[in-house]
Protein backbone atom coordinates (compact mmCIF):
# COMPACT_ATOMS: atom_id res chain seq x y z
CA UNK A 1 0.00 0.00 0.00
CA UNK A 2 1.71 2.98 -1.12
CA UNK A 3 1.83 6.49 0.70
CA UNK A 4 0.69 9.39 -0.92
CA UNK A 5 2.86 12.80 -0.70
CA UNK A 6 1.08 15.75 -0.95
CA UNK A 7 1.90 19.31 -1.66
CA UNK A 8 1.92 21.97 0.24
CA UNK A 9 3.89 25.23 -1.21
CA UNK A 10 7.16 23.95 -1.05
CA UNK A 11 6.90 21.98 1.75
CA UNK A 12 6.12 17.79 0.87
CA UNK A 13 3.68 16.14 3.25
CA UNK A 14 3.25 12.15 3.63
CA UNK A 15 0.39 10.71 5.87
CA UNK A 16 1.75 6.91 7.25
CA UNK A 17 -1.38 4.91 7.84
CA UNK A 18 -1.16 1.70 9.69
CA UNK A 19 1.08 -1.31 9.36
CA UNK A 20 3.68 0.04 6.82
CA UNK A 21 6.03 -3.36 5.57
CA UNK A 22 9.66 -2.49 4.24
CA UNK A 23 8.85 -2.48 1.14
CA UNK A 24 6.07 0.38 0.98
CA UNK A 25 8.81 2.31 3.70
CA UNK A 26 11.31 2.00 1.03
CA UNK A 27 8.74 2.90 -1.78
CA UNK A 28 7.85 5.61 0.53
CA UNK A 29 11.86 6.58 0.39
CA UNK A 30 11.94 6.61 -3.36
CA UNK A 31 8.90 8.50 -4.42
CA UNK A 32 10.24 11.22 -1.30
CA UNK A 33 13.72 11.19 -3.22
CA UNK A 34 11.91 11.58 -6.82
CA UNK A 35 9.94 14.46 -5.24
CA UNK A 36 12.62 16.42 -3.83
CA UNK A 37 14.68 15.81 -6.86
CA UNK A 38 12.01 17.30 -9.14
CA UNK A 39 10.33 20.13 -7.13
CA UNK A 40 11.53 22.68 -5.27
CA UNK A 41 11.55 21.90 -1.75
CA UNK A 42 11.96 23.71 1.56
CA UNK A 43 10.61 21.19 3.99
CA UNK A 44 9.41 17.54 4.59
CA UNK A 45 6.66 16.42 7.05
CA UNK A 46 6.52 12.70 7.76
CA UNK A 47 3.02 11.86 9.99
CA UNK A 48 3.67 8.44 11.41
CA UNK A 49 0.56 9.27 13.92
CA UNK A 50 -0.86 6.10 13.25
CA UNK A 51 1.87 3.93 13.07
CA UNK A 52 1.86 1.77 16.28
CA UNK A 53 5.05 0.93 16.15
CA UNK A 54 8.48 2.07 15.30
CA UNK A 55 11.25 -0.11 14.29
CA UNK A 56 14.98 0.09 13.40
CA UNK A 57 14.10 -0.08 9.73
CA UNK A 58 11.50 2.19 9.71
CA UNK A 59 13.60 5.06 12.03
CA UNK A 60 16.78 3.74 9.15
CA UNK A 61 14.14 4.75 6.47
CA UNK A 62 13.56 8.10 8.20
CA UNK A 63 17.15 9.04 8.64
CA UNK A 64 17.42 8.26 5.37
CA UNK A 65 14.71 10.60 3.63
CA UNK A 66 15.92 13.16 6.24
CA UNK A 67 19.45 12.84 4.06
CA UNK A 68 18.32 13.19 0.68
CA UNK A 69 15.78 15.84 1.97
CA UNK A 70 18.94 17.67 3.40
CA UNK A 71 21.05 17.06 0.27
CA UNK A 72 18.79 19.11 -1.66
CA UNK A 73 18.69 22.12 1.30
CA UNK A 74 15.27 20.77 2.68
CA UNK A 75 14.59 20.35 6.59
CA UNK A 76 12.37 17.33 7.81
CA UNK A 77 10.27 17.23 10.67
CA UNK A 78 9.18 13.81 12.15
CA UNK A 79 5.60 14.26 13.38
CA UNK A 80 2.89 12.22 15.27
CA UNK A 81 5.15 9.55 17.56
CA UNK A 82 2.98 8.08 20.23
CA UNK A 83 3.42 7.69 23.63
CA UNK A 84 4.10 4.55 23.74
CA UNK A 85 6.04 4.60 20.42
CA UNK A 86 8.44 7.14 21.65
CA UNK A 87 9.08 4.88 25.15
CA UNK A 88 9.47 1.66 23.16
CA UNK A 89 12.27 3.46 20.81
CA UNK A 90 14.29 4.86 23.79
CA UNK A 91 13.81 1.81 25.31
CA UNK A 92 14.74 -0.17 22.57
CA UNK A 93 17.73 2.40 21.87
CA UNK A 94 16.75 3.47 18.75
CA UNK A 95 17.02 7.07 17.60
CA UNK A 96 15.82 10.17 15.30
CA UNK A 97 19.26 12.06 15.79
CA UNK A 98 19.37 14.76 13.98
CA UNK A 99 15.57 15.09 12.76
CA UNK A 100 13.27 17.10 14.40
CA UNK A 101 10.58 16.12 15.73
CA UNK A 102 7.16 17.66 16.60
CA UNK A 103 3.98 16.64 18.24
CA UNK A 104 1.52 16.51 15.19
CA UNK A 105 1.04 18.04 11.56
CA UNK A 106 0.37 21.86 12.37
CA UNK A 107 3.12 21.88 15.07
CA UNK A 108 5.63 20.36 12.37
CA UNK A 109 4.18 22.73 9.49
CA UNK A 110 5.44 25.44 12.29
CA UNK A 111 8.21 24.36 12.96
CA UNK A 112 9.18 24.44 9.34
CA UNK A 113 7.45 28.10 9.55
CA UNK A 114 9.44 29.29 12.51
CA UNK A 115 12.80 27.97 11.03
CA UNK A 116 12.38 29.38 7.20
CA UNK A 117 11.87 32.69 9.19
CA UNK A 118 15.15 32.11 10.90
CA UNK A 119 13.72 32.64 14.59
CA UNK A 120 15.57 30.03 17.26
CA UNK A 121 13.34 26.48 16.52
CA UNK A 122 13.50 23.44 18.56
CA UNK A 123 17.03 21.46 17.74
CA UNK A 124 15.70 18.29 16.98
CA UNK B 1 -35.71 -0.41 46.31
CA UNK B 2 -32.22 0.70 48.41
CA UNK B 3 -32.42 -2.96 49.95
CA UNK B 4 -32.60 -4.64 46.28
CA UNK B 5 -29.35 -2.47 45.37
CA UNK B 6 -28.04 -3.42 48.55
CA UNK B 7 -28.82 -7.16 47.83
CA UNK B 8 -27.35 -6.80 44.20
CA UNK B 9 -24.05 -5.39 45.67
CA UNK B 10 -23.61 -8.05 48.36
CA UNK B 11 -24.19 -10.66 45.72
CA UNK B 12 -21.53 -8.78 43.37
CA UNK B 13 -18.97 -8.87 46.43
CA UNK B 14 -19.66 -12.81 46.67
CA UNK B 15 -18.71 -13.26 43.16
CA UNK B 16 -15.53 -11.24 43.73
CA UNK B 17 -14.41 -13.08 47.01
CA UNK B 18 -15.84 -16.06 44.85
CA UNK B 19 -18.61 -17.13 46.73
CA UNK B 20 -20.21 -19.38 44.71
CA UNK B 21 -22.51 -22.28 45.58
CA UNK B 22 -19.51 -24.60 45.43
CA UNK B 23 -17.51 -22.24 47.95
CA UNK B 24 -20.46 -21.97 50.24
CA UNK B 25 -20.83 -26.35 50.62
CA UNK B 26 -17.04 -26.21 51.27
CA UNK B 27 -16.65 -23.61 54.18
CA UNK B 28 -19.67 -25.88 55.49
CA UNK B 29 -17.36 -28.91 55.31
CA UNK B 30 -15.12 -26.64 57.17
CA UNK B 31 -17.23 -26.15 60.33
CA UNK B 32 -18.57 -29.74 59.23
CA UNK B 33 -22.19 -28.71 59.50
CA UNK B 34 -24.41 -31.37 58.64
CA UNK B 35 -27.78 -32.50 58.33
CA UNK B 36 -27.73 -34.16 61.27
CA UNK B 37 -27.12 -30.70 62.73
CA UNK B 38 -30.08 -28.78 60.81
CA UNK B 39 -32.16 -31.27 62.87
CA UNK B 40 -31.03 -29.99 66.28
CA UNK B 41 -30.84 -26.38 65.86
CA UNK B 42 -34.51 -26.88 64.42
CA UNK B 43 -35.53 -28.03 68.29
CA UNK B 44 -34.16 -24.89 69.48
CA UNK B 45 -35.81 -22.75 67.16
CA UNK B 46 -38.61 -21.69 69.09
CA UNK B 47 -36.78 -21.15 71.92
CA UNK B 48 -34.86 -18.16 70.03
CA UNK B 49 -36.89 -16.97 67.40
CA UNK B 50 -38.98 -15.19 70.09
CA UNK B 51 -36.31 -13.36 71.85
CA UNK B 52 -34.23 -12.27 68.67
CA UNK B 53 -34.99 -8.38 70.17
CA UNK B 54 -33.17 -9.23 73.39
CA UNK B 55 -30.61 -10.87 71.85
CA UNK B 56 -29.68 -8.01 69.19
CA UNK B 57 -29.64 -5.91 71.66
CA UNK B 58 -27.49 -7.46 73.74
CA UNK B 59 -25.15 -7.61 71.09
CA UNK B 60 -25.36 -3.75 70.61
CA UNK B 61 -25.08 -2.90 73.90
CA UNK B 62 -22.22 -4.73 74.70
CA UNK B 63 -20.39 -3.19 70.89
CA UNK B 64 -21.38 0.49 72.74
CA UNK B 65 -18.79 -0.16 75.88
CA UNK B 66 -16.23 0.36 72.97
CA UNK B 67 -15.20 3.91 72.15
CA UNK B 68 -13.78 2.29 68.65
CA UNK B 69 -17.18 1.02 68.32
CA UNK B 70 -18.45 4.74 68.13
CA UNK B 71 -18.39 5.44 64.53
CA UNK B 72 -21.22 3.01 63.81
CA UNK B 73 -22.87 4.43 66.87
CA UNK B 74 -22.57 7.88 65.48
CA UNK B 75 -24.41 7.35 62.52
CA UNK B 76 -28.04 6.47 63.36
CA UNK B 77 -29.01 5.38 59.80
CA UNK B 78 -26.44 2.71 59.72
CA UNK B 79 -27.23 2.01 63.48
CA UNK B 80 -30.67 1.05 62.58
CA UNK B 81 -30.23 -0.83 59.70
CA UNK B 82 -26.97 -3.07 61.16
CA UNK B 83 -29.93 -3.63 64.51
CA UNK B 84 -32.36 -4.87 61.23
CA UNK B 85 -30.06 -6.96 59.94
CA UNK B 86 -28.60 -8.20 62.76
CA UNK B 87 -32.39 -9.81 64.11
CA UNK B 88 -32.54 -10.93 60.57
CA UNK B 89 -29.29 -12.30 60.85
CA UNK B 90 -30.63 -14.65 64.00
CA UNK B 91 -33.59 -15.12 62.82
CA UNK B 92 -31.64 -16.50 59.62
CA UNK B 93 -29.29 -18.27 62.37
CA UNK B 94 -31.64 -20.83 63.19
CA UNK B 95 -33.88 -21.23 60.05
CA UNK B 96 -31.87 -24.27 58.86
CA UNK B 97 -31.33 -22.72 55.41
CA UNK B 98 -27.64 -21.20 55.08
CA UNK B 99 -27.19 -21.05 51.09
CA UNK B 100 -27.04 -18.09 49.18
CA UNK B 101 -29.62 -15.56 50.18
CA UNK B 102 -28.08 -16.23 53.96
CA UNK B 103 -25.06 -15.73 52.87
CA UNK B 104 -25.64 -13.02 50.98
CA UNK B 105 -26.84 -11.49 54.27
CA UNK B 106 -23.66 -12.03 55.75
CA UNK B 107 -22.41 -10.19 53.64
CA UNK B 108 -24.28 -7.27 53.69
CA UNK B 109 -23.62 -7.26 57.63
CA UNK B 110 -20.13 -7.44 57.20
CA UNK B 111 -20.15 -4.95 54.39
CA UNK B 112 -21.92 -2.37 56.84
CA UNK B 113 -19.08 -3.51 59.47
CA UNK B 114 -16.65 -2.28 57.14
CA UNK B 115 -18.12 0.81 56.22
CA UNK B 116 -18.63 1.97 59.79
CA UNK B 117 -14.61 0.84 60.52
CA UNK B 118 -15.75 -1.68 62.87
CA UNK B 119 -11.96 -3.40 63.62
CA UNK B 120 -12.33 -7.74 63.73
CA UNK B 121 -11.87 -7.86 67.71
CA UNK B 122 -14.66 -5.68 68.74
CA UNK B 123 -17.02 -7.62 66.19
CA UNK B 124 -15.69 -10.77 67.57
CA UNK B 125 -16.29 -9.77 71.42
CA UNK B 126 -19.99 -8.72 70.98
CA UNK B 127 -20.18 -12.28 68.80
CA UNK B 128 -19.20 -14.34 71.21
CA UNK B 129 -21.84 -12.10 74.06
CA UNK B 130 -24.24 -13.36 71.70
CA UNK B 131 -23.35 -16.65 71.40
CA UNK B 132 -23.52 -16.93 75.15
CA UNK B 133 -26.60 -15.21 75.66
CA UNK B 134 -28.23 -17.64 73.25
CA UNK B 135 -26.35 -20.34 74.84
CA UNK B 136 -27.74 -19.29 78.69
CA UNK B 137 -31.56 -19.31 77.18
CA UNK B 138 -30.98 -22.53 75.43
CA UNK B 139 -29.62 -24.65 79.51
CA UNK B 140 -32.21 -22.44 81.02
CA UNK B 141 -34.96 -23.57 79.42
CA UNK B 142 -34.16 -27.24 78.90
CA UNK B 143 -33.44 -28.44 81.91
CA UNK B 144 -35.57 -31.57 81.33
CA UNK B 145 -33.12 -32.18 78.29
CA UNK B 146 -29.40 -30.97 79.14
CA UNK B 147 -27.34 -32.69 76.84
CA UNK B 148 -30.01 -32.53 73.82
CA UNK B 149 -29.65 -29.04 74.47
CA UNK B 150 -25.75 -29.05 74.54
CA UNK B 151 -26.08 -30.93 71.23
CA UNK B 152 -28.23 -28.62 69.99
CA UNK B 153 -26.28 -25.15 71.20
CA UNK B 154 -22.87 -27.10 69.77
CA UNK B 155 -24.80 -27.73 66.40
CA UNK B 156 -26.09 -24.12 66.16
CA UNK B 157 -22.18 -22.96 66.84
CA UNK B 158 -21.05 -24.64 63.55
CA UNK B 159 -23.22 -22.33 62.20
CA UNK B 160 -21.80 -19.40 64.17
CA UNK B 161 -18.24 -20.13 63.18
CA UNK B 162 -19.63 -20.18 59.61
CA UNK B 163 -20.74 -16.38 59.97
CA UNK B 164 -17.85 -15.92 61.29
CA UNK B 165 -15.78 -16.90 58.50
CA UNK B 166 -17.46 -15.01 56.15
CA UNK B 167 -17.73 -11.77 58.15
CA UNK B 168 -13.88 -11.89 58.62
CA UNK B 169 -13.64 -12.14 54.94
CA UNK B 170 -15.46 -9.74 54.01
CA UNK B 171 -13.49 -7.37 56.42
CA UNK B 172 -10.34 -8.37 55.28
CA UNK B 173 -10.96 -8.33 51.42
CA UNK B 174 -13.04 -4.77 51.68
CA UNK B 175 -9.70 -3.80 53.84
CA UNK B 176 -7.33 -4.75 51.34
CA UNK B 177 -9.16 -3.55 48.28
CA UNK B 178 -8.70 -0.31 49.86
CA UNK B 179 -5.30 -1.06 50.42
CA UNK B 180 -5.05 -1.76 46.86
CA UNK B 181 -7.14 2.12 46.16
CA UNK B 182 -4.52 3.73 48.31
CA UNK B 183 -1.48 2.27 46.60
CA UNK B 184 -3.08 3.21 43.06
CA UNK B 185 -3.65 7.00 44.61
CA UNK B 186 0.13 7.14 45.96
CA UNK B 187 1.57 5.97 42.67
CA UNK B 188 -1.02 8.94 40.91
CA UNK B 189 0.55 11.55 43.27
CA UNK B 190 3.85 11.03 43.08
CA UNK B 191 4.23 11.60 39.54
CA UNK B 192 1.93 14.82 38.97
CA UNK B 193 2.23 16.60 36.22
CA UNK B 194 1.56 20.64 36.62
CA UNK B 195 0.76 22.69 33.56
CA UNK B 196 2.51 26.32 34.49
CA UNK B 197 1.20 28.09 30.65
CA UNK B 198 -0.04 26.88 27.83
CA UNK B 199 2.29 24.47 26.50
CA UNK B 200 4.72 24.52 29.75
CA UNK B 201 4.77 21.44 31.39
CA UNK B 202 6.42 21.18 35.05
CA UNK B 203 7.42 17.91 36.46
CA UNK B 204 8.86 17.87 39.83
CA UNK B 205 10.10 14.44 41.32
CA UNK B 206 10.44 13.96 44.90
CA UNK B 207 12.15 10.96 46.37
CA UNK B 208 13.65 7.77 45.34
CA UNK B 209 13.59 6.58 41.49
CA UNK B 210 13.57 3.26 41.06
CA UNK B 211 13.06 1.20 37.34
CA UNK B 212 9.90 1.02 38.06
CA UNK B 213 8.86 4.49 39.08
CA UNK B 214 10.93 6.12 36.41
CA UNK B 215 9.30 4.44 33.66
CA UNK B 216 5.80 5.25 35.66
CA UNK B 217 7.01 9.11 35.55
CA UNK B 218 8.40 8.65 32.04
CA UNK B 219 4.74 7.37 30.38
CA UNK B 220 2.86 10.03 32.41
CA UNK B 221 4.80 12.65 30.97
CA UNK B 222 4.60 11.52 27.80
CA UNK B 223 0.71 11.42 27.63
CA UNK B 224 0.34 14.55 29.65
CA UNK B 225 3.11 15.93 26.54
CA UNK B 226 0.62 14.40 24.21
CA UNK B 227 -2.82 15.60 25.87
CA UNK B 228 -1.68 19.26 26.79
CA UNK B 229 0.51 19.77 23.77
CA UNK B 230 3.13 20.78 25.43
CA UNK B 231 6.39 21.87 23.33
CA UNK B 232 8.29 22.63 26.80
CA UNK B 233 9.05 20.48 30.57
CA UNK B 234 10.78 21.81 33.11
CA UNK B 235 11.55 18.64 34.74
CA UNK B 236 12.77 19.62 38.37
CA UNK B 237 14.93 16.71 40.32
CA UNK B 238 16.17 18.58 43.30
CA UNK B 239 13.92 16.41 45.33
CA UNK B 240 15.66 13.23 44.00
CA UNK B 241 17.36 11.26 46.36
CA UNK B 242 19.99 10.04 45.05
CA UNK B 243 21.32 10.66 41.46
CA UNK B 244 23.02 7.73 40.44
CA UNK B 245 24.14 6.66 36.95
CA UNK B 246 20.98 4.95 36.64
CA UNK B 247 18.76 7.49 37.45
CA UNK B 248 20.93 9.92 35.14
CA UNK B 249 19.99 6.99 32.29
CA UNK B 250 16.09 7.24 33.61
CA UNK B 251 16.20 11.02 33.22
CA UNK B 252 17.77 10.60 29.67
CA UNK B 253 15.30 8.07 28.18
CA UNK B 254 12.86 10.45 29.30
CA UNK B 255 14.17 13.34 27.72
CA UNK B 256 14.85 11.58 24.58
CA UNK B 257 11.13 10.51 24.66
CA UNK B 258 9.59 13.54 24.90
CA UNK B 259 11.89 14.91 22.19
CA UNK B 260 11.17 12.48 19.88
CA UNK B 261 6.92 13.86 20.50
CA UNK B 262 8.35 17.55 20.11
CA UNK B 263 8.63 18.41 23.45
CA UNK B 264 12.00 20.04 24.90
CA UNK B 265 13.10 19.14 28.59
CA UNK B 266 14.92 21.23 30.97
CA UNK B 267 16.34 19.57 33.66
CA UNK B 268 16.89 21.98 36.72
CA UNK B 269 17.68 21.00 40.16
CA UNK B 270 21.12 19.28 39.64
CA UNK B 271 23.72 20.28 41.72
CA UNK B 272 27.44 21.20 41.12
CA UNK B 273 28.19 17.98 43.41
CA UNK B 274 25.76 15.36 41.85
CA UNK B 275 27.07 16.85 38.19
CA UNK B 276 30.33 16.10 39.60
CA UNK B 277 30.12 13.12 40.65
CA UNK B 278 28.48 11.88 37.15
CA UNK B 279 31.34 13.14 35.49
CA UNK B 280 33.57 10.88 37.52
CA UNK B 281 30.95 8.33 36.23
CA UNK B 282 31.83 9.23 32.48
CA UNK B 283 28.43 10.82 32.03
CA UNK B 284 28.65 14.52 30.90
CA UNK B 285 24.39 15.84 31.71
CA UNK B 286 25.02 18.56 30.23
CA UNK B 287 26.01 17.46 26.91
CA UNK B 288 23.38 15.52 26.90
CA UNK B 289 20.46 17.45 27.85
CA UNK B 290 19.23 21.09 28.90
CA UNK B 291 20.24 21.39 32.38
CA UNK B 292 19.69 24.59 34.38
CA UNK B 293 21.05 24.98 38.01
CA UNK B 294 18.00 26.34 39.88
CA UNK B 295 13.67 25.83 38.92
CA UNK B 296 13.44 29.69 38.56
CA UNK B 297 16.06 29.78 35.75
CA UNK B 298 14.41 26.42 34.38
CA UNK B 299 11.03 28.61 34.57
CA UNK B 300 12.22 31.32 32.77
CA UNK B 301 14.05 29.74 29.96
CA UNK B 302 11.23 27.95 29.13
CA UNK B 303 8.89 30.72 28.75
CA UNK B 304 11.69 32.27 26.34
CA UNK B 305 11.79 29.29 24.67
CA UNK B 306 7.86 29.80 24.03
CA UNK B 307 8.30 33.29 23.39
CA UNK B 308 6.65 35.08 26.36
CA UNK B 309 8.69 38.26 27.43
CA UNK B 310 10.23 38.29 30.18
CA UNK B 311 12.00 40.96 31.96
CA UNK B 312 13.75 41.56 34.96
CA UNK B 313 12.70 37.78 36.33
CA UNK B 314 8.83 38.93 36.09
CA UNK B 315 7.39 37.16 33.01
CA UNK B 316 4.42 39.33 31.54
CA UNK B 317 1.45 37.67 29.94
CA UNK B 318 2.01 39.40 26.81
CA UNK B 319 3.69 37.07 24.24
CA UNK B 320 6.24 38.11 21.53
CA UNK B 321 5.52 37.09 18.23
CA UNK B 322 8.27 35.44 16.36
CA UNK B 323 10.30 37.60 14.51
CA UNK B 324 8.96 37.85 11.02
CA UNK C 1 -8.52 -16.84 22.03
CA UNK C 2 -5.37 -19.70 21.53
CA UNK C 3 -2.15 -19.61 23.53
CA UNK C 4 0.48 -20.12 21.23
CA UNK C 5 0.90 -19.20 17.51
CA UNK C 6 3.66 -20.24 14.85
CA UNK C 7 3.99 -17.30 12.95
CA UNK C 8 6.51 -18.68 9.28
CA UNK C 9 8.74 -15.75 8.38
CA UNK C 10 10.15 -16.04 4.87
CA UNK C 11 8.60 -12.20 3.29
CA UNK C 12 8.99 -8.60 4.91
CA UNK C 13 5.15 -8.97 5.20
CA UNK C 14 5.28 -11.86 7.87
CA UNK C 15 7.75 -9.28 10.16
CA UNK C 16 4.26 -7.35 10.19
CA UNK C 17 2.20 -10.38 11.44
CA UNK C 18 4.02 -11.56 13.75
CA UNK C 19 3.97 -8.22 15.34
CA UNK C 20 0.25 -7.95 15.24
CA UNK C 21 -0.13 -11.53 16.59
CA UNK C 22 2.32 -10.76 19.37
CA UNK C 23 0.23 -7.55 19.73
CA UNK C 24 -3.09 -9.25 20.24
CA UNK C 25 -1.37 -11.94 22.41
CA UNK C 26 -0.24 -9.62 25.11
CA UNK C 27 -2.95 -7.46 24.80
CA UNK C 28 -5.35 -10.88 25.81
CA UNK C 29 -2.80 -11.49 28.48
CA UNK C 30 -3.79 -8.17 29.76
CA UNK C 31 -0.28 -6.44 29.42
CA UNK C 32 -0.59 -2.62 28.81
CA UNK C 33 -0.23 -0.17 25.78
CA UNK C 34 3.27 0.50 26.44
CA UNK C 35 4.52 -3.02 27.47
CA UNK C 36 2.43 -4.22 24.09
CA UNK C 37 4.52 -1.72 21.93
CA UNK C 38 7.49 -2.77 23.48
CA UNK C 39 6.91 -6.56 22.80
CA UNK C 40 6.00 -5.84 19.35
CA UNK C 41 9.04 -3.49 18.94
CA UNK C 42 10.99 -6.92 20.15
CA UNK C 43 9.17 -8.89 17.78
CA UNK C 44 9.48 -7.09 15.23
CA UNK C 45 13.34 -6.48 15.36
CA UNK C 46 13.94 -10.31 15.79
CA UNK C 47 11.89 -11.24 12.68
CA UNK C 48 13.22 -9.05 10.73
CA UNK C 49 16.51 -10.54 11.09
CA UNK C 50 15.23 -13.56 10.04
CA UNK C 51 14.27 -12.37 7.05
CA UNK C 52 17.28 -10.28 6.47
CA UNK C 53 19.48 -12.65 7.26
CA UNK C 54 18.16 -16.10 7.39
CA UNK C 55 15.76 -15.91 4.22
CA UNK C 56 13.42 -18.19 6.25
CA UNK C 57 12.48 -18.72 9.91
CA UNK C 58 9.42 -18.73 12.27
CA UNK C 59 8.32 -16.64 15.49
CA UNK C 60 6.54 -18.84 17.75
CA UNK C 61 4.31 -17.11 20.68
CA UNK C 62 2.92 -18.56 23.59
CA UNK C 63 0.83 -16.54 26.55
CA UNK C 64 2.57 -17.92 29.95
CA UNK C 65 0.68 -18.65 32.76
CA UNK C 66 2.46 -20.22 35.92
CA UNK C 67 -0.21 -19.45 38.89
CA UNK C 68 1.99 -17.01 39.91
CA UNK C 69 2.19 -14.53 37.38
CA UNK C 70 1.39 -14.20 33.28
CA UNK C 71 3.29 -13.29 31.02
CA UNK C 72 4.61 -13.95 27.26
CA UNK C 73 7.17 -15.68 25.36
CA UNK C 74 8.62 -15.44 22.19
CA UNK C 75 10.91 -17.70 20.29
CA UNK C 76 12.61 -16.49 16.75
CA UNK C 77 14.42 -19.24 15.52
CA UNK C 78 16.19 -19.93 12.15
CA UNK C 79 18.38 -22.13 10.09
CA UNK C 80 20.14 -18.87 9.00
CA UNK C 81 23.88 -18.72 8.77
CA UNK C 82 24.17 -18.30 12.41
CA UNK C 83 26.22 -15.21 14.15
CA UNK C 84 30.16 -15.61 14.07
CA UNK C 85 30.86 -12.87 17.12
CA UNK C 86 27.69 -13.24 19.41
CA UNK C 87 29.55 -10.99 21.54
CA UNK C 88 30.02 -8.17 19.12
CA UNK C 89 26.66 -8.84 17.86
CA UNK C 90 25.56 -7.92 21.37
CA UNK C 91 27.17 -4.68 21.71
CA UNK C 92 25.63 -1.35 21.58
CA UNK C 93 26.17 0.50 18.41
CA UNK C 94 27.88 -2.34 16.34
CA UNK C 95 26.21 -2.89 12.94
CA UNK C 96 27.15 -4.11 9.62
CA UNK C 97 25.73 -3.08 6.00
CA UNK C 98 22.23 -4.88 6.60
CA UNK C 99 22.69 -4.15 10.55
CA UNK C 100 22.61 -7.08 12.23
CA UNK C 101 22.04 -6.92 15.52
CA UNK C 102 20.54 -3.03 15.64
CA UNK C 103 17.82 -4.71 17.23
CA UNK C 104 19.60 -7.36 19.80
CA UNK C 105 21.15 -5.34 22.50
CA UNK C 106 17.89 -3.01 22.45
CA UNK C 107 16.19 -6.24 22.66
CA UNK C 108 17.65 -7.62 25.82
CA UNK C 109 17.37 -4.34 27.63
CA UNK C 110 13.46 -4.24 27.02
CA UNK C 111 12.68 -8.20 27.66
CA UNK C 112 13.09 -9.49 31.17
CA UNK C 113 14.25 -12.68 29.86
CA UNK C 114 16.60 -13.34 26.82
CA UNK C 115 18.73 -15.81 25.40
CA UNK C 116 20.73 -16.08 22.34
CA UNK C 117 21.88 -19.23 21.27
CA UNK C 118 23.25 -19.39 17.45
CA UNK C 119 25.79 -21.90 15.45
CA UNK C 120 27.68 -20.89 12.26
CA UNK C 121 26.05 -22.75 9.54
CA UNK C 122 22.91 -24.03 11.80
CA UNK C 123 20.82 -21.54 12.78
CA UNK C 124 19.97 -19.01 15.11
CA UNK C 125 17.44 -19.09 18.27
CA UNK C 126 16.26 -16.10 20.20
CA UNK C 127 14.38 -17.07 23.58
CA UNK C 128 12.67 -13.86 25.23
CA UNK C 129 9.74 -13.74 28.12
CA UNK C 130 7.99 -10.61 29.26
CA UNK C 131 6.16 -10.62 32.68
CA UNK C 132 3.09 -8.67 33.72
CA UNK C 133 4.24 -6.43 36.14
Amino acid sequence: MSVPILKQGDVLIASIQSALSDQDLVQLRDDFAEKIGRLRTRGVVIDVTALDVLDSFATRTLRGIAYIAKLRGAQTVVVGIQPEVAFAMVQLGLSLDGIATALDLEEGLAHLGDTANGSAGDGG
Amino acid sequence: MGEQLEQRESFALMHQMGLNDGAIERRKQVVALEHSDLARIARIRDLVLPRVDEFTAAFFEHLAKFDEARPLFDNRALLEKAKRLKAEHLQGLVSGDYSRHYVAQRIELGRLYAVAGLEMRFFLGAFHQLLRFIGNEVMTHSEHAPLEAFDAFMSLKKVAFFDLGLIVDVLVFERERIIRQQQEAIRELSTPVLQLRDRLLLLPIIGVIDTYRARLITENLLEAVRARRAKVVVMDVTGVATIDSRVANHILQTVTAARLMGARVIVTGITAAVAQSLVALGIELDRLLDTVGDLQGGIELAEQILGYRVSQGNASESRANATS
Amino acid sequence: MADEFHVPIEREEDVVIARQKGRELAAAAGFSMTDRTIIALAISEMARNIVSYARRGEVMLRKLDDGARVGILIVAEDEGPGIADIELAMRDGYSTAKSLGVGLPGTKRIMDEFELISVVGKGTKVTMRRWLR
